[in-house]
């Protein structure tokens, strides 16, 4: 694995979290462009949090909203 | 009008719609929040109520104009861990704490992606995992140990940035960044597991396990 490879790779998680300073993430960004590897890693861990994210998200129960909404008149 | 003054202005009937109007929209976020942190469905009905419950009654203290759903959720947090956390704690859950961040040394090292690509031969996509039951996955992310699993949750499901989650844990930055680290490590493995059980991972073109020996037999012969 070239040396740039695994630079890029220590830093893929932060960048990922959109919290890379800005030059680091030009550098990042402008390694991926060019490396297909690297790339192809990035998608996949992309991919992976938008999967965890669309199966880990619930709707409160039926009911819920008007209970709170009842509370808060109490609380006034 | 003098500013950081404004709320107390109010009259109770004009809170109460403000109130309404900007956090009760964050009901169903909260719920699958609280619902990571107890995971049952009873105690993150109540804890959703009785955090909307004492954000009502310091609204006068959140500063228009900053963030809201992040005072949403620090005030989620700190009613979990006053209320609920105590009573709630398994003796799974005090042995892993039992560790001095909840997770094993070498839990960072995980990593789904060359897992996959070292059984399959080929880079690995996101696909298989898709497959998923969603149930499964929750189950993953519920094993976790609570600080892991809500740093997990606040980031890749919430989309909370680091100062955020660092706010709303009331922990450094650091902390936050070595808690994710080693969380989504640790959530890949589990995730690998369930995959694998379900015969996810060796449908996705990679060397088909053989199912016609059975290791039972084999330890016969011997
Ligand atoms: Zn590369």
């Amino acid at each position: 694995m070239p040396d740039d490879c695994h630079e890029v790779l220590r830093e893929l998680e932060v960048y990922l979290d959109g919290e890379c300073p800005d030059d680091l993430e030009a550098l990042v960004a402008r390694h991926l462009r060019a490396c297909s590897p690297c790339t192809d890693r990035a998608e996949f861990e992309r991919g992976l949090r938008a999967v965890i994210a669309a199966k880990c998200t619930d709707c409160a129960p039926a009911g819920l909203l008007e209970r709170v909404k009842a509370q808060l008149r109490v609380l006034s | 009008m003098p500013s950081g003054t404004v709320r107390q202005e109010l009259t109770d009937e004009e809170r109460r719609d403000s109130f309404t109007r900007d956090a009760l929209p964050y009901l169903d976020q909260l719920y699958s929040a609280a619902l990571r942190y107890t995971r049952n469905p009873a105690d993150a009905e109540d804890l959703v109520q009785e955090a909307f419950a004492k954000a009502y009654s310091a609204f006068h203290q959140f500063r228009p104009g900053t963030n809201l759903r992040a005072w949403l959720y620090r005030i989620l947090a700190n009613t979990y861990i006053n209320t609920y956390r105590k009573q709630q704690r398994r003796p799974d859950e005090v042995s892993a704490d039992a560790y001095r961040d909840g997770l094993s040394d070498g839990a960072g090292d995980f990593s789904l992606y060359d897992r996959i690509a070292a059984a399959t031969q080929a880079p690995a996509e996101v696909e298989a995992l898709r497959r998923l039951p969603d149930e499964e996955v929750k189950q993953a992310l519920a094993d976790l140990p609570e600080q892991f699993r809500m740093a997990v949750y606040l980031a890749d499901v919430e989309g909370f940035t680091y100062a955020e989650i660092a706010d709303i844990m009331g922990t450094p930055i650091g902390t936050v960044m070595s808690r994710l680290h080693r969380g989504r490590a640790a959530l890949q493995r589990a995730l690998y597991d369930y995959a694998t059980q379900r015969g996810l991972l060796s449908a996705a073109g990679g060397p088909a396990e053989s199912h016609e020996e059975n290791p039972r037999e084999r330890r016969t012969d011997a």
